[in-house]
Parts: C-alpha cells; sequence; structure tokens
C-alpha cells in the first residue's frame, strides 16, 4: 500500500545520513551545499536513517511529527503551518500547542494518525521512535521519514536542511542553518581565548551519592566542550555514565549545571545534600539549572543550548 | 437412575462465552480513539458486502476499521485465547490455584530475549523487524526447555521441581534482562514499552506469524481435557488408572507453552488472564477440563479484548498498557465472582 | 492369578522390598499385613507399576484355576513390561481417600475408571456408562451420583474408588490401606463388599490391611511382611500367631479364637 511513486530523480545535494561525520573543531563550518528550493510538484526522493529511501510527489503539506525536535525543526523552517499533528511531549513554540496530539511516551495512536491523513510522518532514529513504529506506519500506507539522530551541531544543521526539502521550506531551511552557522562561529571565536572551567553537568541524582552524568560521546559532552568546558564526565564510561560522589568530590567541578531542574532539582537542593557541601561549586555559588530541552532536542534550539551553556561557563564574555 | 446432564446444560456454557465473546469483538471494533458514527458503522458494513467503495470520511473510518482495529482485534483474541487456554493447563498440570502460563519462566525467557535482541540495530527489513519477536519466542521457548531439563530425575518430572526450577530460573532471566536495561538506556523506553504490552504492530503480519503456534498448542491443549482430569487425582492414581503420566504431561507442557510463547512475542506479557480466566470459568462452569479448557480460551479471548478496549477508551487518546487494566479490573472482579459463589469446593 | 517373583525394590540405595514373592489366585482375598514401613504400600505402587523395579517379576496367569499354580506355560502376561494403558486393564487400584479431587461428581469420578479402554479424549460409550453404573450399584453407592466428591464422608469416598476400581474392569484388585480412615462401621462394610465382589465375580484381591483383625475376618489368605521381606504366608490361622506377630510388630500379643465366627482374634498385651 505504498503511494505511487513517480520516481523521478531530483539529487539534493545534502549529507545523508550516510554522509562522514564531523568534528566539533572550533571554528570549522559545514562545507555542504545548501539545499534548494523546490517548486511545488516536483518530486523529492531522500534517505532516511533506516536506510530507506522516501519519495514525495511534492513538498509535504500536512506533517505529523513524531518527536519534539522535529516539531521545533518545523516551525523554524517556516513549516509550522504544514504540521497537522504531534506528539504529546512537543511544546515549543508555543503555536504548536494547538496542533491535535497523536499520543507519545506511552506509545502513539495509529487511529488518531491515520484519521489526520497525513502525506508526511517525520519520526527521529536513534531509538527515539521504535522500528516498530514506522513499520506499523508504514504498512498503513503513510510516508515516514526518520531523520537521524546528529552526533554534531553541524549534523542537526543537515535535518534542518532535510526537512526544508520535505516540506518545501529549503530557502527557509538554508536562512536557518545560515543564522545558526554564524551564532555558532562566533560563539567558535570567543572560546579560542579562554581558560576552560571543569564542569559537572547533571543528568539524574535520584540517588545522590551515585548520580549520573554526561560521559564520553553523548550530545552533552560535546556541548560543553564547544561552549568552552571540560566535562568531568569525560572520563567515564557511557553515554549515561555513572559517578561517584568520591569521584566527584576529588574532580572537584568550578561549575555545576543541573540538566535534571525540569525534575525539581534545585540549587538550593544541591546544597543541603550530605557530602556535597565540600565542593567548590557549591560554597562558590556556581549551581545553575539549565532548561534540558535545549540541550537534549536535536533541533534548532541546540545552538540556544550551546550558548546558554557557554554564558553559564564565561559569564563576563556571554551575555 | 444415573441421568447424563441435560443437553442444555451442556451448551449453555459455550453459548454464554461465546456471547460474551461476540460481545467483546463488537467493542473491540466499534471503540477506538476515533469516534465512528454508528450510522457510518453500519453503511461500512453492509458495504463491506457488496464490496462498496466510500468517499471521505467515511472512507477513513472504513480504512480504521480494516487496518487498525480488525487485525488488533484478531491479535488480541488470539493472544487471551492462548493466555486463557495455557493457564488452565498449568492449574491442571501442577494441581496448583496460583499456576499460570509464566510459571516456569515463559516470561522472563522472552523478556532476555526481547532485550537481547533489542540491543542490535538490525536493518530495516521484513526480517529485522521479525528479530524481537522472534528472540523473545527463541528465549521463551528455550527457557521451558531448559527448567524441563533441570528439572528431570530419571524418567519423571515432578512437579516441584519444575516450578522450583521454573522461578530460579525466571528470577535469573529476569535479573539479566534488568541489568542489560540498565546498560542500554538508550532503548529502554522500547524494552519497557514491549514488556508492557507488546510491539504495537500494525497489520497483519503478528498474527500470521503467531497463528501456526497457537493452532498447533490451542489444538492439543483442546483434546487434552479427559487426560487433564486424570491428572487431579495425583500422578499415581493416573497412572494406576492407564495415563504414561510422564508423557502426557510433556505433551501439555510443551503445547501450553508454544501458545504462551507465540502470543507473548507479539503482545508482551499481560498477567492475571492466565490466572483469574480458568477460576472464574471454574466457579461458574465447574472443573471439568474437557469443558473448562475450551471456556477459558473462549474467555480469556474476550476478557483480553474487552481489557484492552478499556486500555483505549478510559483515558482517550492516550493508551494505558493493557497489563494494568487487566490487573486493575481483573483482580477486583474475580474476588467479586468469588464471594458470590456457592460451591466452596469448587477447585 | 498374579504372580510376585523375588521382587526387589530400591529408593536411592536403600532396599525396601527384598526379595518378595507372592501369589493371587482369582477368587480370593489375600490381606498384606505388617507393621509401618515395612512396604506394603510400596509393594502396592511396585505392583501397579508407578515406581520403578529393581529386579524380580510380576506376570499374570490368565489361567484361573489354582492348580496351574506357578505355571508360566499357559497366556502369561509380564506386567512390568506392559506401558500404563495395557497394564490399567488387569489390575486397578484402590487408594486411600486422602486424595481425591473434591470438585468432580461421583459419576464423573467412577467413569475415570474407564480410561484404560477410552481413547484420548476420553469418549465415553453407553457400555462404558453401563458398567461404571454397575460398579456403584455392587458398592451400594448409586444414591451418591450426583454428589460431589468432597462433600463426602470418607466411608462414602472408599466405595466410590472402589466402584471407579470396579469400573476399570479388571481381574486384579490392589487395595492399599481403604480401611485407615474409616470408622469401624465402615470398616466392616467396605471389607465385607470386597470380599463378596471377589468371590462372585472371581477377582484376585491383593489388600493390605493394618487391622489384623479384619484381615482374619475377611482374608482367605494372609501375607507378613517385614522390614521389606515376606515373613509368612497361608491362612489366618498359620500365620496370625503369638510368635509371628509379637515378633513383626514389637509387642506381646494374645491370639484366641474369634467368639463368632472361626478365625483367630488377635489381642495386644500379655497374658
Amino acid at each position: 500500500m505504498f503511494p505511487k511513486c513517480l520516481f523521478l530523480l531530483l539529487i539534493i545535494p545534502l549529507g545523508t545520513a550516510c554522509g562522514p561525520a564531523r568534528t566539533s573543531a572550533p571554528g570549522a563550518i559545514s562545507t555542504e551545499p545548501p539545499a534548494s528550493e523546490v517548486p511545488a510538484g516536483t518530486s523529492i526522493r531522500l534517505t532516511d536513517d533506516l536506510g530507506r529511501t522516501v519519495t514525495l510527489s511534492g513538498p509535504a503539506q500536512r506533517v505529523i511529527s513524531l518527536a519534539p525536535a522535529n516539531t521545533e525543526i518545523l516551525f523554524a523552517i517556516g513549516a509550522g503551518a504544514q504540521v497537522v499533528g504531534r506528539d504529546e511531549t512537543s511544546d515549543y513554540p508555543a503555536e504548536a500547542l494547538a496542533l491535535p496530539t497523536i499520543g507519545g511516551y506511552s506509545g502513539f495512536n495509529l487511529e488518531a494518525i491515520v484519521s489526520l491523513q497525513p502525506d508526511l510522518v517525520l519520526a527521529q532514529g536513534g531509538g527515539f521512535n521504535s522500528p516498530e513504529l514506522v513499520s506499523s506506519l508504514e504498512e498503513l500506507g503513510l510516508t515516514v521519514y526518520v531523520l537521524p539522530n546528529p552526533p554534531t551541531v553541524e549534523a542537526m544543521f543537515n535535518n534542518l536542511g532535510k526537512v526544508g526539502a520535505l516540506t518545501g521550506h529549503g530557502a527557509g531551511a538554508t536562512a536557518l542553518v545560515d543564522s545558526l552557522t554564524m551564532r555558532v562561529a562566533a560563539l567558535d571565536e570567543k572560546i579560542l581565548q579562554l581558560s576552560f572551567p571543569t564542569v559537572y553537568y547533571e543528568l539524574d541524582a535520584t540517588e545522590p551519592t551515585k548520580p549520573y552524568t554526561a560521559g564520553p560521546g553523548s550530545f552533552v559532552d560535546l556541548l560543553i566542550a564547544r561552549a568552552g568546558g571540560i566535562n568531568v564526565g569525560a572520563e567515564l564510561q557511557g553515554q549515561w555514565a555513572q559517578i561517584s560522589l568520591e569521584q566527584l568530590v576529588v574532580a572537584n567541578p568550578a561549575i555545576i549545571i543541573l540538566g535534571d531542574a525540569a525534575y525539581g532539582e534545585t540549587p538550593e537542593k544541591v546544597a543541603v545534600r550530605p557530602g556535597w557541601g565540600t565542593l567548590a561549586a557549591i560554597q562558590t555559588g556556581q549551581v545553575f539549572p539549565i532548561d534540558d530541552n535545549l540541550v537534549s532536542r536535536p533541533g534548532p534550539r541546540l545552538v540556544d543550548g550551546l550558548e546558554a551553556m557557554a554564558k553559564l561557563l564565561h559569564p563576563g564574555v556571554f551575555k | 437412575m444415573v441421568r447424563a446432564p441435560a443437553n442444555n446444560m451442556k451448551i449453555r456454557p459455550y453459548l454464554y462465552t461465546l456471547l460474551f465473546l461476540f460481545m467483546a469483538v463488537v467493542l473491540s471494533i466499534t471503540i477506538g480513539s476515533v469516534f465512528i458514527p454508528p450510522a457510518d458503522l453500519g453503511r461500512i458494513l453492509t458495504g463491506w458486502l457488496n464490496r462498496a467503495t466510500f468517499s471521505e470520511p467515511v472512507k477513513t473510518f472504513a480504512f480504521i476499521l480494516t487496518d487498525i482495529r480488525l487485525p488488533r482485534t484478531v491479535l488480541v483474541l488470539l493472544t487471551g485465547a492462548a493466555l486463557g487456554g495455557s493457564g488452565a493447563a498449568y492449574q491442571g498440570l501442577f494441581r496448583n490455584p496460583l499456576a499460570d502460563p509464566y510459571l516456569i519462566g515463559v516470561a522472563s525467557g522472552a523478556g532476555l530475549g526481547a532485550v537481547l535482541a533489542m540491543s542490535y540495530k538490525w536493518p530495516y527489513s521484513f526480517w529485522g523487524l521479525m528479530a524481537v519477536p522472534a528472540a523473545a519466542f527463541i528465549g521463551a521457548l528455550l527457557t521451558v526447555f531448559l527448567v524441563y531439563a533441570l528439572a528431570r530425575v530419571g524418567k519423571t518430572i515432578p512437579m516441584t521441581n519444575l516450578i522450583l526450577a521454573g522461578v530460579a530460573f525466571g528470577s535469573f532471566a529476569t535479573a539479566l534482562t534488568t541489568s542489560l536495561m540498565l546498560r542500554s538506556t538508550g532503548e529502554l523506553h522500547r524494552v519497557i514499552s514491549w514488556l508492557n504490552g507488546g510491539s504495537s504492530q500494525a497489520g497483519w503480519h503478528p498474527v500470521l506469524a503467531m497463528l501456526p503456534f497457537l493452532l498447533f498448542g490451542l489444538g492439543i491443549l483442546l483434546l487434552s481435557g479427559h487426560v487433564l482430569n486424570l491428572l487431579q487425582f495425583g500422578d499415581d492414581q493416573a497412572q494406576q488408572m492407564g495415563l504414561p503420566v510422564t508423557r502426557v504431561r510433556t505433551l501439555i507442557l510443551l503445547a501450553a507453552s508454544l501458545a504462551t510463547a507465540a502470543a507473548v512475542s507479539f503482545s508482551g506479557i499481560i498477567g492475571f488472564i492466565g490466572l483469574i480466566v480458568p477460576h472464574v470459568m471454574r466457579l461458574w462452569f465447574g472443573a471439568d477440563y474437557r469443558r473448562l479448557l475450551p471456556l477459558s480460551i473462549i474467555g480469556g479471548a474476550g476478557a483480553l479484548l474487552l481489557a484492552d478496549v478499556m486500555a483505549r477508551a478510559v483515558m482517550a487518546p492516550q493508551e494505558l498498557p493493557v497489563g494494568i487494566v487487566t490487573a486493575l479490573v481483573g483482580v477486583p472482579f474475580f474476588l467479586w465472582v468469588l464471594r458470590r459463589a456457592k460451591n466452596q469446593g469448587y477447585w | 492369578m498374579l504372580c510376585i517373583e523375588n521382587l526387589s525394590v530400591s529408593y536411592g540405595v536403600h532396599r525396601v522390598l527384598k526379595d518378595v514373592s507372592l501369589e493371587v489366585n482369582s477368587g480370593e482375598v489375600v490381606a498384606l499385613i505388617g507393621p509401618n514401613g515395612a512396604g506394603k504400600s510400596t509393594l502396592v505402587r511396585a505392583i501397579s507399576g508407578v515406581i520403578p523395579v529393581e529386579s524380580g517379576r510380576i506376570y499374570i496367569n490368565e489361567d484361573s484355576d489354582a492348580a496351574h499354580q506357578g505355571s508360566r506355560s499357559r497366556s502369561s502376561v509380564n506386567l512390568l513390561s506392559l506401558p500404563p494403558m495395557p497394564r490399567a486393564r488387569f489390575l486397578a487400584v484402590v487408594p486411600q481417600s486422602a486424595s481425591l479431587p473434591p470438585a468432580f461428581t461421583v459419576w464423573e469420578t467412577v467413569l475415570m475408571g474407564r480410561t484404560p479402554y477410552l481413547n484420548f479424549l476420553g469418549q465415553v460409550s453407553a457400555k462404558d456408562e453401563a458398567i461404571a453404573h454397575l460398579g456403584l450399584q455392587k458398592v451400594d453407592a448409586l444414591d451418591l451420583s450426583e454428589r460431589r466428591v468432597g462433600e463426602l464422608s470418607g466411608g462414602e469416598q472408599q466405595r466410590v474408588l472402589l466402584a471407579r476400581a470396579l469400573a476399570q474392569s479388571t481381574p486384579i484388585l490392589l487395595l492399599d490401606e481403604p480401611t485407615s480412615n474409616l470408622d469401624l462401621h465402615y470398616q466392616v462394610s467396605f471389607m465385607e463388599t470386597v470380599s463378596a465382589l471377589a468371590q462372585r465375580d472371581n477377582l484376585a484381591v491383593l489388600v493390605a490391611v493394618h487391622d489384623l483383625n479384619l484381615a482374619a475376618r475377611y482374608a482367605d489368605r494372609v501375607s507378613l511382611l517385614v522390614d521389606g521381606g515376606i515373613k509368612a504366608t497361608g491362612t489366618p490361622r498359620q500365620v496370625l500367631t503369638p510368635e509371628l506377630i509379637s515378633t513383626a510388630y514389637r509387642l506381646p500379643v494374645q491370639v484366641i479364637p474369634h467368639p463368632f465366627v472361626d478365625v483367630p482374634l488377635v489381642l495386644p498385651g500379655n497374658k
């Protein structure tokens, strides 16, 4: 029950999921050519994160987003009017809240999705939306595109371009990528002159003697480095790394960033945790909450997150 | 003078239970997060008979009915049937009112298999998508096989050994599963989702994949009513009345485990149906396994369908995991039935 | 006729039956007596195939004439080599009534005795029902047919078990301490029924009993089992002697003639 597709080969020179991974060297700018705007009526053909070739007969007019990052991307590139449904956790921008929801954390509602009659369902890869879900939607004759989980900020720019191509907002995507690139470049330049403080980014502290922090290879780890900090979690194992209080005391980070602020952690609460009082960051009051949506959603607000972090790490330099 | 029960007594339990199943099927097809007006429903149903084509919005409604609700109804029906039937068989085999289909580790084995499969990124293809249910199925059967081999004493399989080995193995598998889950936090959500209610795969593939094992397993169980009755007298008496106890027990274990494994592989681990439905049937219709087995199969199908409808409807458009509904609703219902039961010696 | 030859049974390294030889002729009741732990139940279970046998032979001579005692040349069936179903057509066991599933009715329970003649599904024919009916009639329990077994008294349950064994239509009947849980009335009535059935239907009956006087009264022959071995086999008068009994039971006993019938009466205690 796949839509009958005309296989007009219109190659869009975008980095695909198989493109080379970019290292986060400060100052590097994506050298990939911008996405060209696609006139309505021309067929669009892209390969997604699952290796599937997805074909649309024209820019998508009724898009359902299965991930909050995708919703943010759609609105940011100017395709907000073409979105007809979102997942429950999509809460940005405010206009998105008016859209009907089709499920989320405890499963997706196939009936709701089908009844909205989308011509494109935008999923997020890297385990966020399961392959079973994609397959189910395909079974029902829907077109699904799975955006890869970007390992770097530049890879995220590629995703913006892809969504732009799919929705006919190539120009909007390009403009957005350009402005984001400039902001990142400016930040990279300022970082060069600075000394990097040690940072502890907290993901979860249900067990205050054994909290979880961003480990090596995680996106937060990347952002910390790019924002001009040294992640104490970089020495550990795994992306969701557990650190013991003892290790933390030895590392004695200069700054503590609370990625679990949304779950109720505050600098005051952290200060009274038993055994934490010896940490320099607590004594100097360098404990800050951060909106973890800015650093965990692979969308354009990652740059906001990067800047927010830079502001925390280097308050004098970044206003 | 001894009379065999009058014919209507023999038929009534089946009639009632089939009616219950029919109502549950109707509810499952008509209720969903998208409200289909009864008028349109009627048009769709009559349209099916003369292969009519529809225009919007009825076209989408018809699509939802045939491509989402119908396959799901059949899948849930088959799962409930498997759980009800094997629950009754396990209770008969072990002569234990607490027995349920997961007693000897099918669930834990399936969970371990699924989690192991989910930690590898399979290619996105038909077989790649079958990897997780297949791994769950293999995990379930391997566990039963290992437990059975562990419990064997010479030529016999003492029931106590089976239970002990099953519990031990199950705990082991669960511990392994949990530690795997803690390590692969990326897949954690997907694993928990699966454990609570299956892979939510649309379409007919899950049904077709389950069907052969279910037919085989439930088919054997349906024929095993008489021997299960015999087994209620204990191994000694059953053998003295001519039953080759070990062989029959192995056959029934295999059949029940096959059906359960197939059900669990696609629907996750749903509790209480296999435990409660046979008890309710026993309370209402007696302990003769020739009747109890088919009634538990039909009743299990209907009960799970009802639970699934409630899971979909109660907090629409959100869906509760079915396992939660079966516990929250099934247990009070069972207690109510138990209190009203006239015959205290129903077990 | 049931022939047991040099039967030995072990639980692991512990030998519980040593070289047991015994014969039970058709039409006679043989009582198996002995102290606790002697192996009476074990013998019954070994004969019925529930526990494995280490060595020895168990066979049935279809010729019921006592004159052919010991003869193996005529249609002799080796019980040990038979799978459960054919074996169940030759011998039926009446266990103690303790372990009966309470939910089945008497009629359903007795019908189960027809299993060796039924298919896997347990489909019952009119003939099977007639035989079950007859069995209930013989033990005078027809009026209990629709009652649930769990509601019956011990005596009634024991009769139901006997009816079930009769429904199995076997030439041999084994009874494993059937009177242990019965009161005086039921003890006597049960043994009378068994004795009458043995004679009337020409059954070979082996009964393991505790009560020596019941054995004396209703058995044609008695076999004394002590510590896994047969100490003596013979008529009640031959076996129920003070010497044999007090040695076996480690208790001084007196044996006097029974005041009403021509059998010995065993009384515990000194003269």
